[in-house]
């Protein structure tokens, strides 16, 4: 069994039945190439789909997991294969922007001087409490992400 | 859930702290009024549930599980306001609570900074709180607000339903009820419980995608004709307001839920700073003064 089957069969692909109701209810898929039904087929028969920008096109919204008749786990089968092709440096590169502030800041949306200003204007502390501001909490968070080796696996499949 | 408690670690996530600070002022001011204390933690991004979770599984739980321990350190449950980062550490936290062999191997992870995650407390989406705090919602209320609003409840909040074990997901009613005590009136709207389009890195990664999901939602929404839009997740806020200016076709005012409740335990619309939203809240805000003054008579 590849990676690609094992990421399906744990998210029990292989009770899909191709009813179709999941590609139905696909808020995404009204207005991309997202197809869910076919991909789980495709990753059930494990072929290597790690390439199809349409699974970077999921809102994660779960009505195709909720309203599927046999309990396919589609979001987490979606979530599972993006992690492989995350490591094949498939992915929308404009996300590194993210990734990057989750490592230098601990957020993933930084706080900008012009919301700082607001903050302290409407009575908020100017800077939130959390580990941006704290630079010895911010290194051990930075250490956990070194050790799960999640900068350098980003970067390393980008180039 | 312990409302007895009425204390929370408040987790106001990336967006309503570093950009709709609105929204965590109008969260602090509310529960504040409620009699409920909210502390604060040194906490990081949930992490996102769609996007982080997409790059790395291990990451997102390793993360999730260290801002659950700095709460559990104090005894407290971890209060959020968006639904992303409810989704996100609902879901890390199941997992570490239900699968103790992960707990261990993450809990080695931990170590190394010198924490630890017992599995101890619970994460709370603040609807549900509120849906319990009905007798005091009214207590605080000082003017019917008499809004019409468009209920976006947003996709983590209700799915997956194992979240919600006594709600119907596909009917739920706990944002109307609150809505009911300050004197809004929600609209019907088709396609009522779809998503924005902006979850699952979505918004970034794919913004057109994001956009044309918004566009038919907001379609949809205008048929109700709402005074605003109502959330309960800064995320869904954010695609709201932002992607109304993107699209420019819609000026529909965008309030998150502690917003409203701001407004109708008399807070100036100014000190809660909904004036920061992108969309203008001017409507709203006229409003609001003018049922005030007629109160006064």
């Amino acid at each position: 069994m590849n990676q690609i089957e094992k990421a399906a069969r744990d998210s029990d692909v292989d009770k899909c039945v191709q009813c179709g109701k999941c590609t139905a209810g696909c808020p995404s898929g009204r207005q991309s190439r997202l197809r869910t039904r076919a991909l789980v087929q495709m990753a059930y028969q494990g072929q290597d789909i790690t390439d199809m920008k349409e699974l970077w096109s999921c809102t994660t919204c779960y009505n195709c997991a909720e309203r599927c008749p046999k309990g396919v786990n589609t979001v987490d089968a979606i979530i599972k294969l993006r992690n492989l092709a995350v490591r094949r440096g498939n992915f929308p590169k404009v996300h590194l922007n993210a990734i990057e502030n989750l490592y230098n800041t601990g957020n993933g949306f930084p706080l900008s001087p012009e919301v700082a200003k607001i903050r302290s204007i409407i009575g908020l502390a100017k800077e939130p409490y959390d580990v941006s501001t704290d630079p010895e909490e911010l290194s051990k968070v930075q250490k956990l992400m070194d050790i799960t080796g999640f900068l350098d696996m980003v970067r390393g499949a980008e180039q | 859930m312990n409302a007895k408690k009425m204390e929370f670690s408040l987790f106001p996530g990336c967006i309503a702290k570093n950009m709709y600070a609105s929204i965590e002022k109008s969260t602090r001011f509310v529960f504040d009024r409620l009699g409920i204390q909210l502390r604060d933690h040194r906490y990081t991004c949930c992490p996102a549930p769609g996007v982080f979770r997409g790059y790395d599984i291990d990451t997102w739980l390793t993360l999730g599980a260290r801002n659950l321990a700095e709460a559990e350190r104090d005894h407290l449950d971890v209060l959020t306001i968006c639904n992303g980062c409810y989704g996100s550490l609902f879901g890390s936290n199941h997992v570490l609570q239900e699968d103790p062999e992960k707990r261990e191997e993450i809990n080695k992870i931990l170590a190394q900074t010198g924490k630890q995650y017992n599995g101890t407390i619970q994460v709370l989406h603040f609807a549900d709180v509120l849906s319990q705090l009905h007798d005091k919602i009214l207590e605080q209320k000082v003017v019917d607000l008499e809004l019409q609003l468009a209920v976006h409840y947003g996709c983590h909040y209700l799915r997956p339903s194992h979240h919600h074990e006594s709600m119907n997901v596909e009917s739920p009613h706990v944002v109307e009820d609150i809505l009911n005590l300050v004197g809004c009136e929600p609209v019907d709207f088709k396609n009522k419980l779809s998503c924005c389009g902006a979850g699952g890195g979505v918004w970034s990664g794919d913004e057109n995608v994001a956009l044309d999901v918004l566009e038919e939602k907001l379609a949809f929404m205008l048929e109700g004709e709402p005074d605003a839009i109502l959330n309960i997740c800064p995320f869904c806020h954010l695609q709201f307001d932002q992607g109304q200016k993107k699209l420019q076709k819609f000026q529909i005012p965008v309030l998150h839920l502690n917003q409203v409740l701001g407004l109708a335990f008399g807070e100036r619309p100014k000190k809660l700073a909904i004036h920061t939203h992108l969309v203008s809240t001017r409507e709203i805000e006229r409003k609001v003064k003018k049922l005030k003054k007629k109160k006064k008579k």
